[in-house]
């Protein structure tokens, strides 16, 4: 029994959970970038204070033993203008529709099917393009203050 | 190997992998950054282009009336405004004027008309109630001239301020 128990037991049991150990560490998710300011600044007569974007984010993820997806949402209490996001081109997976981003909203698909592994690269990367957008009705921030979200990304099986 | 080395020997394992399991789930499946919106203060205002010609001819004068006037409504005034409690005033830049001009808000999308008024240097009310939004309205002018004030011109430069209400 004890023979036994070193010469098949043990081994299975380590290698699941040098398994579970390596699929919870494949699911990892990084935004670049760092924090980021849309400005909105000028605005035609008769129309609608012109749109801003930014394009100095991204995220990298990797690969897990199961298909997963990127979702996002945001908190920003008060929030009173208007954010978008969109990805504009990822290395894994598929880009979702344009994410409006309201507090409080639920996590809600930026990327879908990023393939298990392997085979392929297990890294991979998005870029995001966001969008400002605010009306005259909406007024300005020296009367209102700014929008702060704290916009979150998620990795997770799909 | 004894059952009891071959237990501690699990023992070992178990908590090495347990803390393997501790430490690897630090990786993080979520990140999130700050993103903040600011918007500036934004006014914009435009008149059509052109300029208007009121002209008074004497067609359709009444004999024995003093009184001639004239009406022109060909230009209009958009409007984009992000501030709160704004109006939009109305002012020439002709000191000297020969004749009378006078101006009126027509249909305005927003806010409402000001009562009509002669233009002068001194800005006056032309449209009410007009912060935080966005609209057009018609300009009305109309040139008086008396028969007894004889013949002449006079070229104005007219401008539309926003202002605090």
């Amino acid at each position: 029994m004890p023979r036994f128990l070193h010469s098949r037991i043990v081994p299975i049991i380590l290698l699941l959970f040098l398994g579970t150990v390596e699929e919870l560490a494949s699911q990892s998710i990084t935004l670049q970038g760092g924090n980021q300011t849309l400005g909105i600044t000028t605005g035609l007569a008769g129309s609608e204070p012109v749109a801003v974007i930014n394009t100095a984010s991204s995220i990298d993820f990797t690969k897990a033993n199961v298909i997963q997806k990127v979702t996002v949402q945001t908190s920003c209490l008060g929030q009173r203008f208007g954010l978008k996001v969109v990805v504009t081109s990822t290395t894994l997976g598929t880009p979702a529709a344009e994410v409006t981003l309201t507090n409080g909203m639920p996590a809600t698909d930026l990327v879908t099917g990023v393939p298990k592994r392997p085979p392929g690269p297990n890294n991979g990367s998005c870029s995001l393009l966001y969008t400002a957008s605010a009306t005259f009705a909406q007024g300005n921030s020296a009367e209102l203050g700014n929008d702060v979200h704290t916009v979150t990304y998620t990795i997770l099986a799909q | 190997m004894t059952l009891h080395s071959c237990i501690r020997l699990l023992i070992v394992l178990l908590l090495f992998c347990s803390l393997s399991r501790v430490e690897t789930t630090q990786a993080q499946p979520t990140d999130n950054h700050t993103v903040t919106v600011t918007v500036a203060t934004i006014t914009a205002l435009q008149v059509s282009s052109g300029s208007v010609n009121l002209s008074i001819t004497g067609a359709g004068v009444v004999a024995g009336q003093d009184l001639m006037t004239t009406v022109d409504e060909s230009t209009n005034l958009v409007w984009g405004i992000n501030s709160a409690n704004r109006k939009i005033t109305a002012q020439t830049g002709l000191v000297a004027q020969n004749f009378t001009v006078r101006v009126l808000a027509i249909s305005p999308t927003q806010g409402s008309a000001a009562s009509e008024v002669t233009l002068t240097t001194a800005a006056a009310d032309f449209l009410l109630n007009v912060g935080r939004s966005s609209g057009s309205c018609g300009i009305r002018y109309t040139g008086l001239a008396l028969a007894s004030q004889g013949t002449g011109s006079d070229s104005h430069t007219i401008t539309f301020t926003v202002t605090t209400q």
